[in-house]
């Protein structure tokens, strides 16, 4: 399978007064076409930083990117910002974590889904509409006629989210990054949501890159997942693999941090204790060694290269699961 | 949305501006007499008088066709002042804002700098140096004085209106739906025109209103200093022709203070309101 964006050994890097802030280091990443890839961490780890970057909407002086990012074809971190821009909409999207802000709060619903499409594709005034209309009635809203005249604080969050994916969606990209959609909904909407997202995919033979901490999200609805950890990729698999044949440490730990339904009642949730490494001055190490069960003095001592283990399962870890040593401890 | 409800204050702000801006631009067709005809008998007469309703100054002109005529050039330098200084400010406040970098450092100081001198000491300072010509006994024409007045002002009014600009950007453009607009492949004219605009407006009207009042005092002060327009039939002006009198015809002085008074009130009231009606926040549900 070809892919769709594929991202090769990049670092981001923000100039900050404590030193030099390496959100993102060498990330290597395949998007193939019509797939749908999850991207998995905790909240720093580096996924929004990282899909941000890989499209191009880092901005500002103090940001450093290196690395290169091909999208269908084309070496997006060679061209200007001009013929970026023209890949933004129709080849690449994004849907924005809180739609609360993500969305003008003094324009109309209606305004600021025929902008793009008005802008982008050059529909008039009355085609834009009619294709709003349209749009609005993909992402399932009830009387979308109506919903073009109102202001965005009339909508309740979960409304609000499916206004921000018709407009992701109004130009037809091949590429849709979802950088936590469901983060600012509850629950019972967040399934609603994520359904409606891997049914739109479908329907528009969309690529989708799905940004989430939650590996029961990814579960159902990725092909693919990325595990990022302190702005490294830890394990990488297609995601039936990766479930049956877990590697690392942190993706365990992620997954049983997850609630269960099997759980006794009044029994404590599990956490992953201790924090992130600071930033600026990352340990030699493995990032994860102060919070690892199974950590050794190798953990301590050396950065854990990236291993195959085969099946396109890669991870980046001395003793990962299953490894003798880890089992005595 | 609910209509919310104005009050007592309100009604009279928006009344008395209205009537002001009306005398402006249609004083001119009132059946008054103009403001330089001399009523000899009247001379020094108090208010109340018959025919006279505000009084005679001691010039013998008439304070209520003063009033009615003097709404012209205060109402006129206010509106082109502002809308001028406001269209350049914000013009320069936005854009700095929403780039960034050297540029916006340089349009910030240049702020700072212009807000650093005094506004009517920078006016004063200004119309002084444009408005002489190099032989003092050739009189400068009225037209060459107005011009000079309101380019003076607009500088001050310039970094006012500017700051408020540069400083609402920067809030808004930091904001996720610029990134979003971005996302869909918008150019920075556009998300600037749509997006930054829209949001930045309701603050700088507000603040444009209290400007209007800014320039009207200003330019009776410089009026007041005698670089105003001569003999030109402003608020400002009648305080200047009136304020020797102030001993034994104090009408001439305190009717034109309370038409300014009266104007300056109502445009910081109309500016609050406006703002609160136009802001359309998230957080109202």
């Amino acid at each position: 399978m070809t892919a769709m964006m594929s991202i090769t050994d990049l670092y981001v890097k923000f100039g900050t007064p404590f030193g030099s802030l390496e959100a993102v280091r060498g990330v290597s990443l395949d998007i193939p076409a019509g797939s749908s890839v999850g991207v998995v961490g905790e909240s720093g780890s580096g996924k929004t930083v990282m899909c941000r970057a890989a499209m191009g909407l880092l901005s500002g002086s103090n940001v450093e990117r290196s690395g290169t990012v091909t999208f269908d074809g084309k070496a997006l971190t060679s061209m200007s910002r001009e013929q970026v821009r023209d890949e933004f909409g129709t080849g690449m999207a994004m849907i924005f974590q809180d739609p609360m802000t993500a969305l003008n709060p003094v324009r109309r619903i209606g305004t600021q889904i025929s902008e793009s499409l008005r802008v982008r594709l050059g529909m008039d005034k009355k085609a834009a509409t009619a294709r709003s209309v349209e749009l609005l009635s993909f992402v399932r809203i009830p009387d979308p006629a109506a919903m073009l005249k109102k202001f965005p604080y009339q909508l309740s969050g979960g409304m609000r989210q499916r206004v921000m994916i018709a407009i992701a969606i109004s130009c037809n990209p091949k590429l849709l990054f979802a950088d936590e959609p469901t983060t600012a909904l509850d629950v019972t909407v967040q399934a609603q949501i994520l359904q409606l997202l891997s049914d739109l995919r479908r329907d528009l033979k969309m690529s989708m890159v799905l940004i989430t901490h939650d590996l029961g999200v990814v579960a159902n609805h990725t092909d693919y997942v990325a595990v990022m950890y302190a702005g490294e990729v830890v394990e990488q698999a297609p995601t039936s693999e990766l479930f049956a044949n877990m590697k690392m440490p942190y993706t365990q730990a992620l997954l049983d941090s997850i609630p269960n339904i099997e759980m006794k009642s009044g029994a404590r949730l599990k956490v992953i204790e201790g924090r992130l490494p600071n930033p600026v001055d990352r340990p030699k190490g493995c990032g994860f060694v102060t919070r690892c069960t199974y950590a050794q003095q190798k953990c301590h001592d050396d950065h854990p290269p990236l291993v195959d283990a085969g099946n396109g399962h890669l991870y980046r870890c001395w003793y990962p699961l299953g490894h003798t040593i880890a089992r005595k401890q | 949305m609910r209509k919310r409800k104005y009050t007592i204050p309100t009604y009279f702000a928006f009344g008395w501006l209205g009537l002001a801006v009306f005398l402006a631009i249609f004083g001119s067709f009132l059946p008054v007499d103009g403001y330089q005809v001399i009523h000899g008998d009247f001379i020094d007469s108090p208010p109340f008088t018959a025919g006279h309703w505000f009084g005679v100054d001691s010039n013998g002109y008439d304070i209520f066709s003063g009033i009615i005529n003097g709404a012209r050039l205060s109402i006129f330098i206010a509106v082109v002042t502002v809308g001028l200084g406001g269209a350049i400010g914000s013009l320069l406040g936005i854009t700095a804002a929403y780039y960034r970098g050297k540029y916006d450092s340089v349009v910030n100081m240049s702020f700072n700098v212009v807000l650093s001198v005094p506004n009517l000491v920078l006016a004063l300072a200004l119309v002084a140096v444009l408005a002489t010509n190099v032989d003092i006994n050739e009189a400068v024409p009225t037209w060459r004085r107005l011009v000079t007045l309101i380019i003076s002002l607009t500088v001050v009014i310039i970094p006012i209106l500017g700051r408020i600009a540069r400083a609402a950007t920067l809030a808004w453009s930091g904001r996720e739906f610029v990134v979003a607009a971005r996302s869909m492949g918008m150019r920075d004219r556009d998300i600037i025109k749509r997006h930054i605009v829209p949001n930045v407006l309701p603050a700088l009207i507000a603040v444009g209103f209290l400007a209007v009042g800014v320039v009207i005092i200003a330019e009776a002060s410089l009026s007041l200093l005698g670089v105003g327009i001569p003999d030109g039939a402003s608020w400002g002006g009648m305080l200047a022709r009136g304020r020797n009198d102030l001993e034994y015809n104090p009408h001439a002085l305190y009717i034109p203070i309370i038409a300014l008074a009266f104007t300056v009130i109502s445009t910081n009231h109309v500016g609050d309101v406006l703002r609160g009606r136009l802001d359309r926040r998230e957080g109202r549900l």
